[in-house]
């Protein structure tokens, strides 16, 4: 076959561009570290790495909003510690005030120690987070959720749970409203409520209250009539003068009503007329709670009356106490919860990154075993060439 | 006696002749385009001189070309071939580059959707607010950026196709006068050689430009045609090719033919055909699905910000714009009709372009491929023409044979901006509030409260939940419902969850959230539209789209490429065979200058033999 000798010039020269031009690429794929340098090197994996790398980002915010929650709720959670170590103070002082030994005097003095434990409440109530924000308005965190007038506490938060995305799907509350955690706490034992009746003027005072049988329990409203210091009548709240439910005798100075499933201890002895009012728990605020103990403390004359009102109060605040108590543990769950997920972010985040690299990261290893060996067929192109031109009938014509 | 002398200057004249050949042959070895001639030779007619003939010497008789119509042809198809993947992959290779470059649309919504977040994070945070509206214009800016390097893209084919038109035209200018002058060289009898190789040139660049079929007559005139036998030369006539601007967008330019028909997609092969071919299916699919993205992400983030309610305590308006479709008029209208389109259903839309038609009573949609699409509707405002999840409204004036041209997505992505600039107007609160009834009995709690249709009439409506048992609720006195502990309540627009067990008389009540300025409920949905299927009937998210945009983008660079290898393959097996035959090569030619130098020289002998002959009988005759 003949060549032509400018073709197979421009063959060979081709041939040398070519292995120029992959050594080239080489070259920069070894410069930047990227197995893809455009799309169309393999569509495939691009469009992979776009979406695993969106993923990545996904996740990252995810550790992000993750890292904002914890911070958010720790701060809640220092805040509710020192909320219930109030609440103990509160209680430790309460039960010296409700002692025998107590004057008008010091069960004042004790109320002033109770005021300022009040404002230190209110205080608490009215944290910030990091950001500024009130941790227990709900949504209204712009502005001060709690508010104290006299003796007298407002809420003017809402009932909103602030939310964070803390993975696909997963949104887990950032805090608790100041009407959760402050505000909407049953009275009494949770169930119902014991009153002394104004107007009693015998020792007798309900001390613990409980319900024995649930399913008996109807939530309705009774009085506890006493007849005579050692009988008593319930009567239908609605109608106190008709045909008592049931009657029951109490003896001594101390002992147990039973009705209805509700179990009252009553302490002290009862005089003739004595009445206790039963009804469902309805919410009390921890701050109501507090200033009842005040306002019976600040009363002069202590006795039965006090005893009655610091009892019932005292109820109050074991379930206030138990409520915060429900919260941080609700608080230590979530942030459990946000912890497991900051952990399985980290995972993913790990494959994620292992993924994206073999999609798009260059293996140097074959990349400079590849570049070597395309400099050595470059090398051989050029040597050829210059060989072949060597190679001409005219360097004989001489 | 035979003429010793005219036989060997016979010899010294044919000598010359072949030694010129060679020494033309040795010039051109580079010339493109060259053929390598012969010189060939013939006997002269003996002289009879009695019982014999003698021999009179030689003649150079002509001069030809090592020539084959089939392997010149040849060539130039894989010419047009092999210039035709390069120019369909140099074009590809460089949308390829504009979207492996810097403005990376996926980093920008990424960044953008992590602001949402952090603002869900920090909802009254005038700095995460104020990050989030830069990470919003810089997500407008990455879509701006792309769709303005592939408007570019656009532009610079307009070029490429004004230029080629160019030079197709000078080209068949001068076939068609190299077709005259061979006419003429032949008219002596003899082979014009060069000028022959000089018109298989111009053919053969020709056919670089665009795919041509070559006739071959038998006047040695050839006639080059296209397409569907669109005649560019025809003896010593040449038709003249012009652009113009395409009937319905006249930013992009239509080769026209001399009749002043459009023939942009007859072109076929060769860089021409390519540049058409680019246009049509990479760079046109590439800038509708960045459109429709730019779409999909306006239309889905504005919807769930008017569910939101922002710090000024007004529902979300607008947070992105984007310009309706765009609707060209044909020039070839003769109506004053027009058709305005909106966008009604972006889950149906598509990365097509439409030509609606009128024939005098019907209108009919098209892609702009002409395939016909389906459409429901009569036209009207209150019954629009709905194709592609697109709205038409027409307008009365069109006559039959009217047509216009929607390109719902392809500017889209360059019309998008970022509608507030107020931090204070981002909506990240939710619209509604739950609360619980402060004189409750019961234990259920509040779950989530979740907005469904911000549309519905009685959305805003407070609803009071009233249970009347610890089963039963009223909303606003209408029920009794059923509820279990964990029940979801149904309202209008929302729904809410509840857990734990009420008690009779318990209540709740959802209404409008008013000025909650640390609410994050609608930022948290706002965020979560990342991940929501917006596209292809719900499926495919913004993010997803360019990811496809990606695939789509890589898949036509990397066939482009093969093409490209493959044509070229082709191209140096023809150029080979062609070259095989026609090349010059030099060690041949060096070879032949030896014969033809050497038969010079004894030729030079033979005259001095012949003188020297002469001498003798002079010498003799004078003693």
């Amino acid at each position: 076959m003949r060549i032509s000798t400018s073709w197979g010039a421009q063959q060979a020269v081709n041939q040398m561009l070519d292995r120029q031009y992959q050594l080239s690429q080489t070259q920069l794929a070894l410069g930047n570290g990227k197995a893809i340098q455009t799309p169309s090197d393999n569509p495939a994996a691009a469009a992979r790495a776009v979406d695993v790398s969106s993923a990545s980002a996904q996740n990252d915010q995810y550790t992000r909003n993750i890292n904002s929650a914890t911070t958010r709720l720790s701060t809640e959670e220092t805040a509710l510690t020192s909320a219930g170590n109030i609440l103990d103070r509160i209680r430790s002082i309460t039960l010296e005030g409700v002692n025998g030994t107590q004057t008008d005097e010091s069960r004042q003095s004790i109320a002033t120690e109770l005021r300022q434990t009040l404002n230190q409440l209110v205080a608490l109530g009215n944290s910030k987070d990091g950001q500024g924000e009130y941790i227990f308005a709900g949504s209204r965190t712009t502005t001060q959720p709690f508010t104290i007038d006299g003796l007298s506490v407002s809420y003017g938060g809402d009932q909103t749970q602030r939310m964070v995305a803390a993975a696909a799907g997963l949104q887990v509350a950032t805090g608790d409203s100041g009407d959760d955690v402050f505000m909407s706490i049953r009275g009494g034992n949770g169930t119902f409520v014991t009153t002394a009746g104004a107007t009693n003027t015998g020792s007798a005072v309900v001390g613990g209250t409980s319900v024995t049988d649930a399913t008996q329990w109807d939530g309705g409203n009774y009085t506890v009539n006493f007849t005579s210091a050692t009988t008593y009548e319930i009567h239908d709240a609605a109608d106190p003068t008709g045909t008592p439910l049931s009657t029951g005798t109490y003896t001594g100075t101390s002992g147990t009503i039973s009705f209805k499933g509700a179990q009252l201890n009553v302490t002290g002895t009862p005089a003739a007329g004595d009445s206790f009012s039963v009804g469902p728990s309805s919410s009390q605020d921890v701050f109501s709670t507090i200033a009842g103990i005040i306002n019976a403390f600040e009363a002069p004359g202590g006795g039965a009356a006090m005893n009655n009102q610091v009892n019932a109060q005292l109820q109050n605040l074991d379930q206030a106490a138990t409520s915060l108590l429900n919260t941080r543990t609700k608080i230590g769950a979530r942030m459990n919860t946000l912890d497991q997920q900051s952990d399985i972010g980290s995972d993913v985040k790990l494959s994620y990154d292992s993924t994206l690299s073999d999609l798009t990261e260059l293996d140097y290893a074959s990349a400079a075993s590849k570049y070597t060996q395309q400099q050595t067929a470059l090398d051989a192109a050029q040597q050829a060439y210059v060989k072949m031109q060597n190679l001409s009938l005219f360097n004989y014509l001489k | 006696m035979a003429d010793l002398l005219s036989t060997g200057v016979s010899g010294l004249l044919a000598s010359q002749v072949g030694l010129s050949t060679v020494g033309h042959n040795i010039s051109n070895v580079n010339t493109a385009g060259y053929t390598r001639q012969t010189t060939t030779f013939n006997a002269r007619t003996p002289e009879y001189n009695g019982g014999y003939y003698v021999g009179q010497g030689a003649d150079a008789v002509s001069v030809q070309r090592a020539y084959s119509q089939f392997l010149t042809q040849s060539m130039w198809s894989a010419n047009s071939g092999q210039s035709r993947a390069s120019q369909y992959a140099t074009l590809t290779a460089s949308v390829n580059n504009i979207v492996s470059g810097s403005a990376n649309l996926q980093t920008a919504l990424d960044g953008f959707f992590g602001a949402v977040s952090d603002v869900a994070n920090a909802p009254v945070d005038t700095a995460s607010r104020q990050a989030l509206l830069g990470k919003a214009s810089t997500l407008v800016s990455t879509f701006k950026s792309l769709s303005s390097q592939f408007q570019q893209l656009d532009q610079s084919t307009n070029t490429q196709i004004s230029t080629a038109v160019d030079s197709i035209n000078a080209l068949t200018k001068t076939i068609s006068d190299l077709n005259g002058q061979i006419q003429q060289g032949y008219a002596g009898g003899a082979v014009p050689n060069d000028l022959l190789d000089s018109r298989d040139q111009a053919i053969s660049q020709l056919s670089q430009l665009v795919g041509v079929n070559v006739t071959q007559n038998d006047n040695h005139m050839v006639t080059v045609t296209v397409g569907n036998g669109l005649s560019l030369v025809n003896g010593t006539d040449s038709a003249k090719l012009s652009t113009a601007p395409n009937q319905y967008d006249s930013s992009r330019l239509e080769v026209t033919g001399p009749g002043g028909s459009v023939i942009s997609s007859q072109l076929g092969s060769g860089s021409l055909g390519a540049t058409f071919d680019f246009r049509t299916n990479v760079l046109d699919p590439a800038r509708n699905q960045l459109g429709r993205a730019a779409i999909a992400m306006t239309d889905a983030f504005n919807q769930q910000h008017a569910q939101g309610i922002d710090l000024n305590g007004d529902a979300g308006g607008n947070f992105f714009t984007i310009a309706n479709p765009a609707v060209f008029n044909s020039t070839a209208n003769k109506g004053t009709g027009s058709i305005a389109a909106t966008v009604s259903d972006v889950s149906r839309l598509d990365a097509s372009d439409y030509v609606m038609r009128f024939d005098g009573t019907n209108w009919s949609a098209t892609t702009t491929a002409g395939v016909t699409v389906p459409m429901t509707g009569t036209g009207t405002a209150t019954d629009p023409f709905k194709v592609g999840g697109l709205s038409m409204v027409v307008s009365a004036g069109a006559v039959a044979g009217d047509s216009f041209q929607i390109q719902a997505t392809r500017n889209a992505a360059s019309s998008m901006s970022v509608a507030i600039s107020d931090t204070n107007k981002i909506a990240a609160s939710g619209p509604l509030a739950a609360t619980k009834g402060s004189a409750n009995t019961g234990k259920a709690t509040l779950g989530g409260l979740t907005v469904t249709n911000v549309a519905d009439p009685a959305f805003n409506t407070p609803a009071s939940i009233v249970f009347t048992s610890p089963t039963t609720y009223t909303i606003n006195g209408v029920g009794p419902n059923t509820y279990a502990d964990g029940d979801t309540i149904t309202g209008n627009g929302w729904t809410l969850k509840l857990s734990g067990v009420p008690a009779a008389n318990d209540t709740f009540t959802v209404k409008p959230a008013g000025t909650a300025s640390g609410d994050n409920g609608n930022a948290l949905a706002l965020a979560n539209v990342a991940s929501k299927g917006v596209l292809d009937n719900g499926v495919t998210t913004v993010g997803k789209s360019y990811s496809q945009l990606i695939a789509q983008v890589g898949t036509a660079g990397a066939q482009a490429n093969t093409a490209l290898d493959a044509q070229q393959s082709i191209l140096d097996q023809a150029t080979a065979a062609q070259q095989s035959l026609s090349g010059v090569n030099m060690d041949e030619e060096a070879a032949n200058l030896l014969r033809f130098q050497q038969a010079y020289s004894a030729s030079a002998q033979v005259i001095t033999t012949a003188n020297t002959i002469f001498q003798s009988l002079l010498s003799a005759v004078h003693g």
